[in-house]
Protein backbone atom coordinates (compact mmCIF):
# COMPACT_ATOMS: atom_id res chain seq x y z
CA UNK A 1 0.00 0.00 0.00
CA UNK A 2 2.69 2.41 1.14
CA UNK A 3 4.93 1.38 -1.75
CA UNK A 4 2.16 2.25 -4.17
CA UNK A 5 1.84 5.86 -3.16
CA UNK A 6 5.61 6.28 -2.89
CA UNK A 7 6.08 4.82 -6.36
CA UNK A 8 3.21 6.88 -7.74
CA UNK A 9 4.72 10.02 -6.21
CA UNK A 10 8.08 9.24 -7.78
CA UNK A 11 6.42 8.62 -11.14
CA UNK A 12 4.49 11.91 -10.87
CA UNK A 13 7.68 13.76 -9.99
CA UNK A 14 9.46 12.26 -12.97
CA UNK A 15 6.62 13.14 -15.36
CA UNK A 16 6.45 16.71 -14.09
CA UNK A 17 10.20 17.17 -14.30
CA UNK A 18 10.19 15.92 -17.90
CA UNK A 19 7.26 18.19 -18.77
CA UNK A 20 9.00 21.13 -17.14
CA UNK A 21 12.00 20.72 -19.42
CA UNK A 22 9.91 20.70 -22.63
CA UNK A 23 9.55 23.64 -24.99
CA UNK A 24 5.90 24.62 -24.79
CA UNK A 25 5.32 27.41 -27.29
CA UNK A 26 2.44 26.64 -29.69
CA UNK A 27 4.08 25.26 -32.82
CA UNK A 28 1.12 25.43 -35.21
CA UNK A 29 1.49 29.15 -36.06
CA UNK A 30 5.25 28.69 -36.51
CA UNK A 31 4.81 25.66 -38.78
CA UNK A 32 2.08 27.35 -40.82
CA UNK A 33 4.25 30.44 -41.24
CA UNK A 34 7.24 28.33 -42.36
CA UNK A 35 4.98 26.45 -44.76
CA UNK A 36 3.58 29.61 -46.34
CA UNK A 37 7.10 31.03 -46.70
CA UNK A 38 8.33 27.77 -48.30
CA UNK A 39 5.49 27.59 -50.80
CA UNK A 40 5.87 31.30 -51.64
CA UNK A 41 9.61 30.83 -52.24
CA UNK A 42 8.94 27.86 -54.53
CA UNK A 43 6.47 29.95 -56.54
CA UNK A 44 8.94 32.85 -56.74
CA UNK A 45 11.79 30.51 -57.69
CA UNK A 46 9.76 28.92 -60.48
CA UNK A 47 8.05 32.06 -61.77
CA UNK A 48 11.17 34.22 -61.81
CA UNK A 49 13.49 31.44 -63.04
CA UNK A 50 15.91 31.31 -60.14
CA UNK A 51 17.64 28.54 -62.03
CA UNK A 52 21.31 29.46 -61.81
CA UNK A 53 23.31 27.85 -59.00
CA UNK A 54 23.95 31.29 -57.51
CA UNK A 55 20.27 32.29 -57.60
CA UNK A 56 19.19 28.94 -56.16
CA UNK A 57 21.74 29.01 -53.34
CA UNK A 58 20.66 32.58 -52.55
CA UNK A 59 16.90 32.12 -52.71
CA UNK A 60 16.51 29.12 -50.42
CA UNK A 61 18.98 30.02 -47.66
CA UNK A 62 17.44 33.52 -47.57
CA UNK A 63 14.03 31.89 -47.34
CA UNK A 64 15.27 29.75 -44.46
CA UNK A 65 16.64 32.83 -42.66
CA UNK A 66 13.34 34.63 -43.20
CA UNK A 67 11.41 31.62 -41.83
CA UNK A 68 13.69 31.32 -38.78
CA UNK A 69 13.44 35.04 -37.97
CA UNK A 70 9.67 34.87 -38.38
CA UNK A 71 9.49 31.79 -36.15
CA UNK A 72 11.47 33.61 -33.44
CA UNK A 73 9.16 36.62 -33.66
CA UNK A 74 6.05 34.44 -33.40
CA UNK A 75 7.50 32.59 -30.40
CA UNK A 76 8.45 35.90 -28.80
CA UNK A 77 4.96 37.26 -29.32
CA UNK A 78 3.49 34.15 -27.72
CA UNK A 79 5.79 34.39 -24.72
CA UNK A 80 4.94 38.06 -24.17
CA UNK A 81 1.24 37.27 -24.44
CA UNK A 82 1.56 34.37 -21.98
CA UNK A 83 3.76 36.40 -19.61
CA UNK A 84 6.53 33.85 -19.91
CA UNK A 85 10.23 34.35 -20.59
CA UNK A 86 11.10 34.03 -24.29
CA UNK A 87 14.69 32.87 -23.92
CA UNK A 88 13.76 30.11 -21.47
CA UNK A 89 15.89 27.07 -20.66
CA UNK A 90 13.85 24.78 -23.00
CA UNK A 91 14.11 27.39 -25.79
CA UNK A 92 17.88 27.49 -25.33
CA UNK A 93 18.06 23.68 -25.44
CA UNK A 94 16.03 23.53 -28.66
CA UNK A 95 18.24 26.14 -30.35
CA UNK A 96 21.44 24.46 -29.16
CA UNK A 97 20.21 21.06 -30.34
CA UNK A 98 19.50 22.44 -33.82
CA UNK A 99 22.58 24.64 -34.07
CA UNK A 100 25.23 22.13 -35.29
CA UNK A 101 23.10 20.94 -38.20
CA UNK A 102 22.12 24.50 -39.10
CA UNK A 103 25.79 25.43 -39.11
CA UNK A 104 26.59 22.40 -41.28
CA UNK A 105 23.82 23.43 -43.67
CA UNK A 106 25.17 26.98 -43.97
CA UNK A 107 28.73 25.79 -44.63
CA UNK A 108 27.68 23.13 -47.15
CA UNK A 109 25.54 25.69 -48.99
CA UNK A 110 28.42 28.17 -49.14
CA UNK A 111 30.74 25.45 -50.46
CA UNK A 112 28.22 24.53 -53.17
CA UNK A 113 27.82 28.19 -54.07
CA UNK A 114 31.58 28.40 -54.65
CA UNK A 115 32.02 25.04 -56.36
CA UNK A 116 28.88 24.87 -58.52
CA UNK A 117 29.13 28.28 -60.13
CA UNK A 118 28.46 26.98 -63.66
CA UNK A 119 26.94 23.60 -63.01
CA UNK A 120 23.30 23.90 -62.05
CA UNK A 121 22.91 20.12 -62.02
CA UNK A 122 25.44 19.91 -59.20
CA UNK A 123 23.15 22.02 -57.02
CA UNK A 124 20.56 19.22 -57.19
CA UNK A 125 22.64 17.45 -54.53
CA UNK A 126 22.01 20.25 -52.07
CA UNK A 127 18.37 19.27 -51.76
CA UNK A 128 18.83 15.89 -50.09
CA UNK A 129 21.62 17.34 -47.95
CA UNK A 130 19.33 20.12 -46.69
CA UNK A 131 16.53 17.63 -46.06
CA UNK A 132 18.76 15.21 -44.15
CA UNK A 133 20.30 18.02 -42.08
CA UNK A 134 16.92 19.58 -41.33
CA UNK A 135 15.59 16.16 -40.33
CA UNK A 136 18.54 15.69 -37.98
CA UNK A 137 18.02 19.18 -36.54
CA UNK A 138 14.36 18.42 -35.80
CA UNK A 139 15.30 15.04 -34.37
CA UNK A 140 17.83 16.65 -32.04
CA UNK A 141 15.35 19.31 -30.94
CA UNK A 142 12.59 16.75 -30.45
CA UNK A 143 14.15 15.62 -27.17
CA UNK A 144 13.03 18.96 -25.73
CA UNK A 145 9.81 19.31 -27.70
CA UNK A 146 6.52 17.44 -28.11
CA UNK A 147 6.88 13.96 -29.57
CA UNK A 148 5.40 14.79 -33.00
CA UNK A 149 8.49 16.79 -33.93
CA UNK A 150 10.57 13.62 -33.91
CA UNK A 151 8.30 11.96 -36.46
CA UNK A 152 8.38 15.12 -38.57
CA UNK A 153 12.19 15.04 -38.38
CA UNK A 154 12.26 11.40 -39.45
CA UNK A 155 10.06 12.23 -42.45
CA UNK A 156 12.61 14.82 -43.62
CA UNK A 157 15.56 12.59 -42.83
CA UNK A 158 14.23 9.52 -44.67
CA UNK A 159 12.86 11.54 -47.58
CA UNK A 160 16.25 13.21 -47.95
CA UNK A 161 18.01 9.85 -48.01
CA UNK A 162 15.49 8.50 -50.53
CA UNK A 163 16.02 11.54 -52.73
CA UNK A 164 19.77 11.05 -52.47
CA UNK A 165 19.43 7.49 -53.75
CA UNK A 166 17.07 8.55 -56.56
CA UNK A 167 19.47 11.30 -57.64
CA UNK A 168 22.39 8.89 -57.58
CA UNK A 169 20.49 6.45 -59.83
CA UNK A 170 19.43 9.25 -62.19
CA UNK A 171 22.92 10.69 -62.22
CA UNK A 172 24.49 7.34 -63.12
CA UNK A 173 22.51 7.43 -66.36
CA UNK A 174 23.19 11.15 -66.87
CA UNK A 175 19.50 11.75 -66.48
CA UNK A 176 19.09 14.31 -63.69
CA UNK A 177 15.70 16.05 -63.97
CA UNK A 178 15.43 19.66 -65.19
CA UNK A 179 16.48 22.08 -62.49
CA UNK A 180 13.02 23.65 -62.15
CA UNK A 181 11.88 20.46 -60.39
CA UNK A 182 14.22 21.31 -57.54
CA UNK A 183 11.98 24.27 -56.69
CA UNK A 184 8.90 22.04 -56.86
CA UNK A 185 10.46 19.46 -54.58
CA UNK A 186 11.78 21.86 -52.00
CA UNK A 187 8.47 23.73 -52.06
CA UNK A 188 6.58 20.48 -51.55
CA UNK A 189 8.76 19.29 -48.65
CA UNK A 190 9.66 22.49 -46.83
CA UNK A 191 6.51 24.40 -47.79
CA UNK A 192 3.89 21.68 -48.06
CA UNK A 193 5.39 19.62 -45.24
CA UNK A 194 5.29 22.48 -42.76
CA UNK A 195 1.81 23.49 -43.89
CA UNK A 196 0.51 19.96 -43.40
CA UNK A 197 2.15 19.57 -40.00
CA UNK A 198 0.99 23.05 -38.96
CA UNK A 199 -2.58 22.23 -39.96
CA UNK A 200 -2.39 18.97 -38.01
CA UNK A 201 -1.08 20.78 -34.93
CA UNK A 202 -3.66 23.51 -35.30
CA UNK A 203 -6.44 20.94 -35.16
CA UNK A 204 -4.90 18.88 -32.35
CA UNK A 205 -3.47 21.63 -30.11
CA UNK A 206 -6.62 23.72 -29.80
CA UNK A 207 -6.38 26.37 -27.13
CA UNK A 208 -2.64 26.79 -27.57
CA UNK A 209 -2.76 28.52 -30.93
CA UNK A 210 -4.27 31.85 -30.12
CA UNK A 211 -1.10 33.82 -30.90
CA UNK B 1 8.95 -2.23 8.33
CA UNK B 2 10.92 0.75 9.53
CA UNK B 3 8.48 3.70 9.71
CA UNK B 4 11.31 6.21 10.06
CA UNK B 5 11.62 7.37 6.42
CA UNK B 6 7.90 8.07 6.26
CA UNK B 7 8.05 10.14 9.44
CA UNK B 8 11.01 12.09 8.08
CA UNK B 9 9.18 13.15 4.92
CA UNK B 10 9.04 16.92 4.66
CA UNK B 11 5.36 17.78 5.25
CA UNK B 12 5.65 21.06 3.34
CA UNK B 13 6.78 19.29 0.16
CA UNK B 14 4.60 16.23 0.71
CA UNK B 15 1.39 18.10 -0.12
CA UNK B 16 0.32 17.20 -3.69
CA UNK B 17 0.21 20.72 -5.13
CA UNK B 18 3.49 21.83 -3.56
CA UNK B 19 5.21 18.60 -4.63
CA UNK B 20 4.14 19.29 -8.22
CA UNK B 21 5.52 22.84 -8.04
CA UNK B 22 8.80 21.64 -6.54
CA UNK B 23 9.11 18.89 -9.20
CA UNK B 24 8.67 21.33 -12.05
CA UNK B 25 11.08 23.85 -10.58
CA UNK B 26 13.66 21.14 -9.93
CA UNK B 27 13.97 20.51 -13.67
CA UNK B 28 14.25 24.13 -14.79
CA UNK B 29 16.39 27.06 -13.65
CA UNK B 30 13.22 29.14 -13.35
CA UNK B 31 9.61 29.04 -14.48
CA UNK B 32 7.08 31.78 -14.86
CA UNK B 33 3.95 31.89 -12.76
CA UNK B 34 1.81 31.32 -15.86
CA UNK B 35 3.89 28.33 -17.00
CA UNK B 36 3.40 26.71 -13.61
CA UNK B 37 -0.29 27.59 -13.49
CA UNK B 38 -1.02 26.30 -17.00
CA UNK B 39 1.03 23.11 -16.74
CA UNK B 40 -0.34 22.19 -13.34
CA UNK B 41 -3.86 23.42 -14.16
CA UNK B 42 -4.09 25.32 -10.90
CA UNK B 43 -6.01 28.50 -10.23
CA UNK B 44 -4.08 31.71 -9.60
CA UNK B 45 -5.17 31.70 -5.95
CA UNK B 46 -4.26 28.09 -5.35
CA UNK B 47 -0.83 28.46 -6.93
CA UNK B 48 -0.16 31.70 -5.02
CA UNK B 49 -1.01 30.00 -1.72
CA UNK B 50 1.29 27.07 -2.40
CA UNK B 51 4.14 29.25 -3.61
CA UNK B 52 3.78 31.47 -0.55
CA UNK B 53 4.02 28.38 1.71
CA UNK B 54 7.15 27.23 -0.11
CA UNK B 55 8.59 30.74 0.00
CA UNK B 56 8.05 30.96 3.75
CA UNK B 57 9.91 27.70 4.16
CA UNK B 58 12.78 29.16 2.10
CA UNK B 59 12.39 26.59 -0.68
CA UNK B 60 11.28 28.86 -3.48
CA UNK B 61 12.43 32.32 -4.59
CA UNK B 62 10.03 34.61 -6.44
CA UNK B 63 11.31 37.36 -8.74
CA UNK B 64 9.19 40.05 -10.31
CA UNK B 65 10.35 41.84 -13.46
CA UNK B 66 9.00 43.30 -16.67
CA UNK B 67 9.09 41.85 -20.18
CA UNK B 68 7.97 44.32 -22.84
CA UNK B 69 6.36 46.47 -20.16
CA UNK B 70 4.30 43.53 -18.93
CA UNK B 71 4.87 42.17 -15.43
CA UNK B 72 6.62 38.82 -15.34
CA UNK B 73 6.73 36.72 -12.18
CA UNK B 74 9.25 33.90 -12.13
CA UNK B 75 9.86 31.24 -9.52
CA UNK B 76 12.94 29.17 -8.87
CA UNK B 77 14.18 26.71 -6.29
CA UNK B 78 16.58 28.02 -3.68
CA UNK B 79 19.59 25.97 -2.59
CA UNK B 80 17.62 24.93 0.49
CA UNK B 81 14.68 23.96 -1.71
CA UNK B 82 16.87 21.86 -3.97
CA UNK B 83 18.40 20.11 -0.94
CA UNK B 84 14.99 19.48 0.65
CA UNK B 85 13.64 18.14 -2.63
CA UNK B 86 16.60 15.78 -3.06
CA UNK B 87 16.12 14.52 0.51
CA UNK B 88 12.42 14.01 -0.13
CA UNK B 89 13.19 11.90 -3.22
CA UNK B 90 15.76 9.87 -1.28
CA UNK B 91 13.23 9.11 1.41
CA UNK B 92 10.60 8.08 -1.15
CA UNK B 93 13.13 5.74 -2.74
CA UNK B 94 13.98 4.30 0.67
CA UNK B 95 10.29 3.64 1.34
CA UNK B 96 9.91 1.89 -2.01
CA UNK B 97 13.03 -0.22 -1.39
CA UNK B 98 12.00 -1.14 2.16
CA UNK B 99 8.54 -2.33 1.24
CA UNK B 100 9.84 -4.31 -1.71
CA UNK B 101 12.22 -6.31 0.52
Amino acid sequence: METNWAEENLQTIRTLMERSALYRRALAPIMLFAGVVGVAAAIIGTAFHFDSPFAFTRLWPDTAIFAVVGAFLIARRQSIKDKEPFWSAPARRVVLAMFPTWLAGIIVTEVFRLVATNDSQLVWWLLPIWMVLYGLALHGASFFMPRGIRIFGWVFFLSGLALLVILAIKNSSNNLPPFVYAHYLIGAFFGGGHLAYGAYLYLTEKGKNAA
Amino acid sequence: MNPEPFQQLDRVIHEKGRLAIMSMLAAAPELSFTELRDTLTMTDGNLTTHIRALQQEGYVAVAKSFQNRRPLTTCSLTAAGRKAFAEYINLLEQIVRQTKK
